[in-house]
């Protein structure tokens, strides 16, 4: 019970002793992990935008006559990546073709007997799996031609690509960068308190006892960071998702209040454990040093 | 605890020989003065047996601990057992007197109404419990030191070790730490004190130990300050 109030004494006199250096830290980690937050929440509306395209892109495979569209969906179910398949005979062709024509589905009647071929409508778990869809369906012999929106299904898939390694990008620079902040923070406070840690341990101390006070600084800022950041993106998010459905009503944001929860306790999680190792790497090496003899 | 040294040898750099094998053993209960001129290898000696420095050749074994090995928790546990007055005091300037006593206390995790009575006690015996409020620059030379002597002893230690306790302190307050010395020593704690002061030595006759350039040159049961090294 002594040594826990120790503890608590002395990590908020290491916070208060130094409160320009304390604030100053507790900013930049609120600036890391907003960059952190921010990024990861620019890769989950990417995410969600390719998934929502990747949901209604199809592979159109045309059949050559409507008595082989079993076979070729019964083939066509056990190609790695396809998630649906819907048939399309000739006559519900021809209703679509109507229905899109309107005012001008007389004009239908000149062309006689129904031209159009039976189809099967193939939809996809990801856009990146089109290409290798396409050939399979091509290889069969019952199909006559295979049309996807192959460019399209490419770049979404590049824009995923890079969506997710920009992300990974700026969460190793931002961790990096809050763990060197918190690091030089926390290797202030020991280097001001080196007497005091020196007669510390030459009255006995063990080095868990010197070093607990400063790791729970480090911790301490490292969450009050990340919990500064979790309130600035939920309110900016917020305000964001409403500012651009009032404005652009096409333009879909991700929005999920459970997954911005998460993505709150994550920041959280990760400011104290960043907060955790990098002042526990300074107070260990001080605490190593002082303790070697001469 | 009893003190044992054998065969120590320390060179701070290859041509800086602090202390050459040195060999010595300091019985439970004794008092022991280290005599000798400035560089002759007192404080080294001293911070041996504090672990602050490491022999570079011999052995040293305090009580049941072997110096030469020992890990960081053990470390911890040895100087628990073991009280130390600084040369410079090492007070903390940003606490009271009481605050610094009770800091010995504090860190080794002894409940608050322990620290708080055994604080004042100590106190008490070294003639500051007036003066408790007061920070070190506020305290004369001898109230810092009575502060020093109050937290080196605070934790009841089986072996004390003082650094020139009573340098630059006037004869009166010398004296007064050495009784205070003398009374920590009568209730069985070993004491270790290097010390410049003729006076004392020869005053209060216990064991001499006199080094000069970092050997021993004299061991003596009661005797007196006189440097043989002088000759």
């Amino acid at each position: 019970m002594g040594t826990f109030r120790y503890v608590l004494r002395d990590t908020n006199r290491l916070l208060f002793r130094h409160w320009g250096l304390s604030l100053l830290t507790l900013f930049t980690a609120v600036a890391v992990f907003f960059l952190v937050g921010s990024s990861a929440l620019f890769m989950l509306n990417t995410r969600y935008l390719v998934a929502r395209v990747e949901s209604e892109l199809l592979v159109q495979a045309y059949v050559k006559n409507e008595a082989q569209l079993q076979t070729v969906a019964d083939k066509a179910h056990k190609i790695p990546g396809v998630a649906s398949v819907r048939w399309v005979t000739t006559a519900e062709a021809m209703e679509r073709l109507k229905t899109r024509l309107k005012g001008h589905a007389q004009a239908l009647t000149i062309l006689g007997e129904n031209p159009l071929p039976p189809s099967l409508e193939i939809g996809l778990a990801r856009a990146v799996l089109a290409p290798s869809v396409a050939r399979e369906l091509l290889a069969m012999p019952e199909v006559d031609d295979v049309i996807y929106a192959g460019g399209l299904a490419d770049k979404l898939a590049r824009v995923s690509r890079f969506a997710t390694r920009f992300s990974m990008f700026v969460l190793v620079i931002a961790v990096t960068a809050s763990a060197l902040v918190l690091f030089n923070t926390i290797r202030i406070s020991i280097y001001s308190r080196r007497d005091e840690i020196g007669v510390m341990l030459l009255v006995g101390a063990t080095p868990t006892f010197v070093a607990l006070p400063f790791v729970l600084q480090g911790m301490l800022l490292g969450m009050g960071g990340a919990l500064g950041a979790s309130l600035l993106i939920g309110g900016g998010y917020e305000a964001l998702v409403r500012g651009v459905e009032a404005t652009l009503p096409f333009v879909q944001l991700f929005r999920d209040p459970s997954m911005l929860l998460r993505l709150g306790l994550i920041l959280l999680g990760g400011g104290i454990t960043v907060g955790w190792i990098s002042s526990w790497m300074a107070v260990e090496r001080f605490i190593r040093r002082a303790l070697r003899p001469m | 605890m009893d003190v044992r040294i054998s065969g120590v040898t320390k060179l701070y750099e290859p041509d800086i020989r602090a202390l050459e094998d040195v060999y010595l053993t300091v019985p439970k209960g004794e008092f022991l003065y280290l005599v000798g001129q400035t560089g002759s290898g007192k404080t080294t000696l001293l911070r041996l047996i504090t672990r602050e420095v490491m022999p570079t050749k011999g052995q040293i074994a305090v009580g049941e601990y072997n110096l030469r090995k020992m890990s960081a928790f053990d470390l911890a546990l040895y100087r628990r057992d073991l009280g130390v007055i600084f040369q410079d005091f090492k007070l903390l300037p940003h606490l009271t007197a009481m605050e610094n006593v009770a800091f010995v206390l504090d860190v080794i995790g002894v409940p608050p109404a322990e620290v708080k009575e055994r604080t004042g006690e100590v106190l008490e015996r070294v003639g500051m419990w007036r003066r408790r409020f007061l920070r070190p620059p506020q305290l004369s030379g001898g109230e810092q030191q009575r502060i020093a002597i109050a937290r080196a002893v605070v934790n009841a230690p089986s072996l004390l070790v003082a650094d020139e306790p009573t340098g630059n302190l006037d004869t009166h307050t010398a004296e007064e730490i050495m009784q205070l010395l003398l009374s920590i020593n009568a209730s069985g704690t070993t004491v270790l004190m290097a010390t410049h002061n003729q006076f004392l030595v020869d005053a209060y006759r216990q064991r001499v130990l006199e080094l000069h350039m970092g050997r021993v040159v004299r061991d003596e049961k009661r005797g007196r300050y006189e440097l043989d090294g002088d000759f």
